[in-house]
């Protein structure tokens, strides 16, 4: 166990003033300040699950270790907010901003959602391959993702 | 013979609306509840001191049980609740209350205040300015609402269904608003309209989402042998069901053909001797054109990806709507994207009226059974039939 976690939880909090973070969730906004994208992993049954549980859905085991994922994926759901919440980098009014679900390669049914950064909206299409990359959200890393390029 | 011990047990015998609109003029939610409720209680031949239960829905911003006890000055209760939306969660436990004798007879409300972040009228109002939302959420999540924006892009995907599939839900919806004194939203709406209206979360416009509105519902419900004093034909809950599956945070949904509404379909199934075949209006929840689509594929009127063709198929372009087997209309009361956002409330008070025959222009003639879906695809999936004894 961590004696002393760096950053404390009230620093955590103020480093990321979007999210709604608790003790089940603090370790996937942690990972983030090392441009990490960490979900919870059964130490056990060694299943991911997504967001953070305090136990493993799968066999209720309660020792889950917060562990990196690739980010390479498919996009499941996709969708372009035409007006939403105020974001840095995000002008509604310019284009569409997409927001993406991907299913992880790690396993079926795995998923996170962000955007898709460093393309056009008509770009963004269900079933495209894209990997994850970090950008600066209020100071903090913020994960997104690429279109992978066809080769 | 299904098992269901409190089918037909309890009947609605009461109902009250304020009706509903873009903005109520300086009314709080509890002045729109107590209105409803009074009118209710009133509508079924009681007063206060009748009223031994109180269930009202928790939406945001209305009135707490002990609140509206308070305001109407009922003497005592003995059981009170106040479920999260949406409407039949709260059906449930006054149906439940009753028949497990924790009371006798429920008043149930549901009042509806537009919120400063879905309103822009409402955002100037500072009293209604004070209900902050916490943490503004980044843009990028699929949770609560956008689910079904993300979703429908699933959808589309899958079963390359074209825009007007979510068309006609809006549509049928409008046509019958217009001849429903309570709704809000009556002007007449056509395709070109809804297609050139303007996109919010793309898949889905403006049009595909229910119309945030002021207003309040309210019930009396009683024992059956009570309401067979009162009258001869009462309007009871056959079945009622809620149901949820395992993983159901939003985007981590096994898929759409395995979700609340499956279970509801199924329960709902298993409890009640009536079904499709049986029904004379049917009221799939319209919180978002999607979710109304999937409640006629997980029914079973139509297939998976088949709710758009059925919709084409039993249209009637006389009255601009959907009749299922030229018979059986779908939410005509206009639904919660013409009539309002009652969050269900509004399904279930026109059932009602469907059923005692008080439909007026609307009404389906000699209707006496109505089949229910209520919520969305994760968690407020729920169903009921009301039938007329
Ligand atoms: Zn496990």
């Amino acid at each position: 166990m961590t004696l002393t976690e760096i950053p404390s939880d009230a620093e955590l909090v103020e480093r990321f003033p979007y999210a709604s973070i608790d003790h089940d969730n603090k370790a996937l906004y942690r990972g983030w300040l090392e441009k990490s994208l960490r979900m919870n992993r059964c130490d056990d049954c060694q299943r991911f699950h997504h967001p953070p549980k305090p136990v493993c859905p799968s066999c209720w085991c309660s020792s889950l270790v917060p562990s990196e994922v690739s980010g390479r994926g498919t996009i499941h759901l996709a969708m372009f907010l035409h007006q939403g919440p105020p974001a840095p980098g995000v002008d509604y009014a310019k284009a569409p901003h997409p927001v993406v679900t991907v299913e992880l390669e790690e396993q079926e049914g795995l998923r996170f959602t962000s955007t898709v950064a460093g393309c056009a909206p008509e770009e963004v299409r269900i079933g495209a391959l894209v990997e994850l990359d970090w950008v600066d959200r209020l100071g903090a890393p913020f994960p997104v993702f690429r279109l992978v390029e066809k080769s | 013979m299904a098992r269901n011990p409190i089918a037909d047990q309890v009947a609605i015998v009461g109902i009250g609306s304020t009706g509903f609109s873009r903005d109520s003029g300086g009314r709080s939610a509890k002045a729109l509840a107590c209105e409803a409720s009074i009118r209710a209680i009133r509508d079924a031949g009681l007063g206060p001191g009748d009223i031994d239960g109180l269930v009202g829905a928790a939406e945001p911003g209305g009135p707490q049980p002990q609140e509206m006890s308070a305001a109407l000055g009922l003497p005592q209760v003995s059981h009170f609740s106040s479920p999260t939306p949406v409407a039949v969660f709260a059906l449930v436990d006054a149906m439940n209350a009753i028949y497990s004798g924790s009371c006798d007879t429920v008043l149930l409300y549901f009042a509806y205040t537009r919120l400063p972040w879905n309103s822009r009228s409402a955002a100037q109002d500072p009293f209604r300015r004070r209900h902050t939302l916490g943490v503004m959420p980044a843009p990028e999540s699929v949770n609560a609402a956008a689910a079904y924006a993300a979703w429908a892009s699933r959808y589309i995907h899958e079963y390359d269904v074209p825009r007007e599939a979510f068309g006609r839900v809006a549509l049928n919806a409008r046509a019958g608003a217009a001849n429903n004194p309570l709704a809000a939203m009556k002007a007449p709406l056509s395709m070109e309209g809804y297609l050139g209206a303007r996109m919010i979360r793309e898949p889905l416009c403006l049009l595909d989402m229910d119309v945030p509105v002021d207003g309040a519902d309210a019930f009396v419900l009683t024992r059956t042998d009570r309401a067979r004093a009162m009258t001869k034909s009462p309007i009871v809950i056959h079945a009622a069901t809620v149901g949820l599956v395992g993983t159901n945070d939003e985007d981590q949904l096994p898929s759409l053909a395995r979700h609340g509404q499956h279970v509801v379909v199924e329960s709902l199934r298993a409890k009640s001797d009536l079904w499709l075949e049986d029904m004379d209006v049917f009221f799939p929840y319209d919180g978002f054109s999607i979710i109304t689509l999937g409640w006629f594929e997980n029914f079973g009127w139509c297939g998976p990806g088949g709710a758009g063709r059925f919709l084409e198929e039993h249209w009637d372009e006389a009255s601009g709507r959907v009749m299922i087997d030229g018979r059986i209309p779908v939410n005509p009361h206009g639904g919660s994207l013409s009539e309002g956002a009652t969050r269900g409330s509004g399904h279930i008070r026109e059932a009602v009226m469907q059923l005692r025959g008080d439909a007026d222009a609307r009404q389906v003639p000699g209707a006496r059974n109505a089949l229910i879906g209520c919520g969305g695809f994760f968690f407020n999936s729920q169903g009921a039939i009301l039938r007329r004894l």
